[in-house]
């Protein structure tokens, strides 16, 4: 369950960024998470919640997760493939069957919030 | 109400600790290997091969990692290599920091660094710990549809050894569908069977690698 550590590190950005833009509380994040970065969306809800008691900064925080699909290219035949989630993964281009190379898809990131 | 773009990677912390790895490894011409696999894939029993193969011609450090316990260090430490040992303490994974930490204390004067990470096939493949190369081990027991159902990993991997071939006729394990899975999801790995109880396909592996150590 890497998904604590991953919290951890969000409430720690969140921190900072309350900071320097003197908010007196965090009402909203989105965050972006690729389904093929590793992390369970369920598992990181569960550990955001998890932190609520001991973090008062996300006490009544809403957390909104975008999951992004797996994007990838094929360089050589300029071919675009997209992979949704529980679809099986193949990076190898239907065509010339060379490896494509990944865009979009293992992305954990914080998009923007919503303060006061 | 006020929105704020932030835009920023949630483990910036990580991958920026990562960063300062390679560049310290780099200033001191270290190669450096981060061996992943489940819990009793072969990690410790593949590294001490690698290094009884290895020890003559380089120096090496190993830097282990566990949720308890030393003693897969301590096997290390037996062949005469300088160790150190990181318990997670309930972690499943290590993380940069860690191994920034942990590079305090291990010697740097090798040209191998050797890193053991968790036994754990899903944790430790989310954080960079600032490797030239992620070793992936799969091990036969384990069966032969592994790599689809643990994706991220396979796909991290730029070595994947597929151990405990000798037990293959036990087990029905497919090598052909393995390795065209992995092809599938690692395209650009590159895949040796091994036996780290035998020594079969050790000749082939540490031809690899001691050529990536020397174009390092
Ligand atoms: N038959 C066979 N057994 C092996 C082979 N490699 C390792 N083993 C055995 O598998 C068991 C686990 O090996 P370890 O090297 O300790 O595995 P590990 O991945 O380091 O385990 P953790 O650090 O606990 O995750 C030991 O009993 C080894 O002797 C192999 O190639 N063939
Ligand atoms: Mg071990
Ligand atoms: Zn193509």
């Amino acid at each position: 369950m890497h998904e604590g550590s991953i919290a951890e590190s969000i409430v720690d950005i969140l921190k900072e960024t309350k900071k320097s833009n003197n908010l007196s509380k965090i009402t909203k994040v989105t965050l972006k998470i690729g389904i093929m970065s590793g992390v369970m969306v369920d598992a990181l809800l569960f550990a955001l919640d998890a932190l609520r008691e001991e973090e008062a900064i996300i006490k009544n925080t809403e957390f909104e997760i975008i999951e992004s699909n797996v994007k990838a290219y094929c360089i050589l035949c300029n071919k675009n493939f997209e992979f949704q989630k529980n679809e099986e993964i193949v990076l190898l281009c239907d065509e010339c069957n060379m490896p494509l190379e990944i865009k979009e898809g293992k992305e954990m990131e914080i998009i923007d919030i919503e303060g006061e | 109400m006020k929105r704020v773009v932030i835009e920023r990677k949630i483990l910036e912390r990580n991958d920026s600790s990562a960063q300062r790895i390679r560049a310290l490894l780099k200033e001191k011409n270290i190669f450096s290997l981060n061996f992943m696999s489940s819990p009793g894939a072969g990690k410790t029993t593949t590294i001490e091969q690698t290094i009884k193969a290895l020890k003559d011609k380089h120096k090496i450090s190993f830097i282990d990692g566990d949720l308890e316990t030393d003693r897969d260090a301590e096997r290390i430490k037996a062949l005469g290599i300088d160790t150190v040992q990181i318990n997670t303490s309930g972690a499943c994974h290590l993380d940069a920091n860690m191994v920034l930490k942990a590079l305090d204390k291990v010697s740097l004067d090798c040209d191998i660094l050797i890193i053991e990470n968790v036994g754990n096939l899903v944790c430790p493949a989310t954080f960079d710990v600032g490797c030239d190369k992620n070793v992936v081990i799969l091990s036969v027991p384990e069966g032969d549809d592994k790599v689809k159902k643990y994706p991220v990993m396979f796909n991290v991997a730029d070595v994947i050894l597929i151990n405990k071939i000798d037990l293959a006729d036990f087990m029905d394990f497919d090598k052909e569908k393995v390795k065209k899975e992995i092809k599938e999801i690692s395209p650009k790995a590159k895949v040796f069977e091994i036996s780290a109880k035998t020594g079969y396909g050790f000749d082939d592996w540490i031809n690899f690698l001691s050529d990536m150590v020397k174009k390092r």
